[in-house]
């Protein structure tokens, strides 16, 4: 045993320093999940910390945090909602194109967002919303509209979230039904001319049921993002205006956490909704298992 | 092709929709540079649309004389080369070292690897082992805790995997032992997979303002994209004009037309420029790194 180890001693040397550093960075926090049963400062040791049961987790008291969590399911519902189709029908879009320049055009453009930060986002809508001389108001204004203060407002919030997130994201999603359709046996497209099929026959009839299984995958995969609406897309466009809508889970835990330093209570938030979220990839995994007779594993 | 008239406007009207999303793609970015390049108290009376209407170079001077600007963009720079060199190094040494099917105790360490990838602690837990490792604060809170990446070395070993068995074997006929294996035939044979997934770190790199946002508070460690989150919510110019000078500066600006939106939109064009010029050299590589990871699986 040990000669068969020694032989691969380079191997395990090679191996070692990617498992220290999961080891600190993975296992480690995840023993420190027992901060959310402890009283703990920061400067003090976890395992000195002393138990305080479930004190943590009186926030399900509190109104605020169910703001929070209604805040998260709206955004991530809607971004799903609109978020998970409007890849799918791109792709089938650029799909019908014959051109292939122009074809392979779309596609470089479309995924191009995807390559900025939020950040950049953010920059973007307040350079087209602004006030001052921003291309949306000043085109209301000369419809003879009423400027919009649009990121200053609680019900503006929520459209400017779900377009933002299709304008970064949906070119990018089409890679995989893309690559899912090239898959496809062209026999079955020349049969379906053969009998008469046109374009939009055989899209019903070929096309989408050969990228069933690619969006039954994404859509699995998709289901834990449900309880968490995407912290780097929000913080940035968050601001005391809009926080009665816009503030979810994750800058609630970012917000008490690092900012406040309410460790013991922060990581409660975190750790029920990782359980939340653990409970919802096993079930749709059993529900796929029903349905088509597989699971993800 | 029964209704041809019907499906030439289809057709048509495919392209036109397309067009469209290109144009609203590309745009922003054409909007913003206008902007930039505007006198800023000129294009807040707005109608600045696609082309500056009052050219000047004054908010680019200022943004690229700003002493912290420039340093943050050094600290970006370094982050980047330094963590997307260190990470590919670090997955690549784990990768390889798994990639032999007989290693003892390999699906053993795979799932130590896999289960990191399923479950994590929640940032309060990760934030506070950052802390105990001394690591907040420092420059290396950028670099070490994603030195590995459990995704790219399995798109890496199922690379390895793909390079015939023969290569190898020949290989170890002539003595070489796993290190200079490794040297001479994996990394020679890998230089598409390592360069599509050195472009999607070197791209999270760059992107990233989360940790320059909370795992520093020295303003001399802050990145370009942290600046800009900073900058964001800035109420008035004297952010970004530098705080020695202030009134001076201020004085200036004034007689110069800068406005805090063309200061803006100069700085997160200077951040965005680097990418929109190598994208459209380097974009199938990205697909590719994509399709490697997925659809081949």
């Amino acid at each position: 045993m040990y000669a068969k180890l020694y032989k691969y001693r380079w191997q395990y040397l090679m191996i070692l320093p990617g498992a220290v550093l999961l080891f600190l960075f993975n296992y480690i926090p995840m023993a420190g999940v027992q901060v959310a049963f402890r009283d703990f400062q920061l400067g003090t040791s976890i395992w000195n910390s002393p138990w305080v049961g479930m004190d943590n987790f009186e926030f399900v008291h509190e109104p605020q945090f169910w703001t929070v969590v209604r805040n998260t399911l709206y955004i991530s519902v809607l971004k799903f909602v609109f978020g998970f189709p409007a890849p799918i029908v791109l792709a089938l879009l650029i799909n019908e194109v014959k051109h292939s320049p122009f074809k392979r055009f779309v596609q470089s453009v479309s995924y191009l967002p995807h390559f900025f930060s939020w950040i950049v986002v953010a920059y973007m809508l307040q350079s087209f919303l602004t006030l001052d001389g921003g291309l949306v108001n000043d085109l209301i204004g000369k419809m003879g509209g009423e400027p919009v203060f649009f990121l200053g407002s609680a019900e503006w919030f929520r459209p400017i979230v779900v377009t933002s997130g299709l304008w970064k994201e949906t070119g990018w999603n089409t890679i995989l039904y893309l690559a899912a359709i090239t898959t496809i046996d062209p026999q079955l497209y020349e049969a379906a001319k053969v009998e008469g099929a046109g374009r939009w026959a055989q899209i019903r009839h070929i096309t989408l049921p050969g990228i069933v299984p690619t969006i039954s995958i994404v859509l699995i995969l998709s289901i834990p993002s449900l309880i968490t609406a995407g912290l780097d897309q929000i913080y940035p466009l968050m601001n005391s205006a809009n926080m009665d809508v816009s503030d979810v889970l994750d800058t609630y835990v970012l917000r008490s956490g690092l900012q406040q330093g309410y460790f013991g209570m922060s990581t409660a938030v975190g750790l029920l909704s990782s359980v939340i979220s653990l409970l919802l990839v096993l079930g749709t995994n059993w529900m796929s298992r029903k349905l088509n007779g597989e699971g993800l594993w | 092709m029964k209704r041809p008239w019907r499906e030439k406007f289809a057709y048509g009207a495919i392209v036109v929709l397309l067009a469209l999303l290109c144009v609203s793609v590309l745009y922003p970015f054409l909007y913003m540079l206008a902007i930039s390049l505007n006198e800023g108290s000129d294009a807040a009376k707005g109608g600045v649309y696609i082309w500056p209407r009052s050219f000047t170079l004054i908010n680019y001077e200022v943004v690229l004389g700003n002493e912290v600007i420039r340093h943050a963009y050094l600290i970006t720079i370094g982050r980047t080369i330094l963590g997307t060199v260190g990470g590919l190094f670090v997955t690549l040494l784990v990768a390889f070292g798994l990639s032999y099917r007989k290693l003892p105790l390999r699906r053993a360490i795979l799932a130590y690897i896999l289960i990191t990838m399923l479950f994590n602690g929640g940032l309060v837990p990760f934030y506070i082992q950052l802390n105990n490792l001394h690591l907040l604060n420092t420059f290396w809170v950028f670099i070490i805790p994603g030195l590995f990446s459990a995704w790219n070395m399995f798109v890496m070993i199922k690379f390895i995997q793909g390079i015939p068995e023969a290569l190898f074997e020949s290989s170890e006929l002539d003595g070489a032992g796993p290190v200079r294996t490794l040297l001479t035939i994996v990394v020679p044979l890998s230089k598409p997979m390592l360069a599509a997934l050195g472009l999607f770190t070197a791209v999270g790199h760059w992107n990233d303002w989360f940790a320059g946002a909370f795992y520093v508070t020295d303003q001399s460690l802050i990145p370009v994209q942290t600046f800009l989150q900073q900058l964001l919510s800035a109420q008035d110019i004297s952010a970004v004009l530098g705080s020695n000078s202030n009134q001076e500066a201020l004085a200036r600006s004034s007689m110069q037309n800068i406005t805090l939106m063309s200061i803006k939109m100069a700085v997160v064009m200077v951040s965005a420029i680097p990418i929109l010029c190598v994208y459209p050299f380097l974009q199938r590589y990205f697909v590719k790194g994509v399709l490697i990871g997925s659809v081949k699986g």
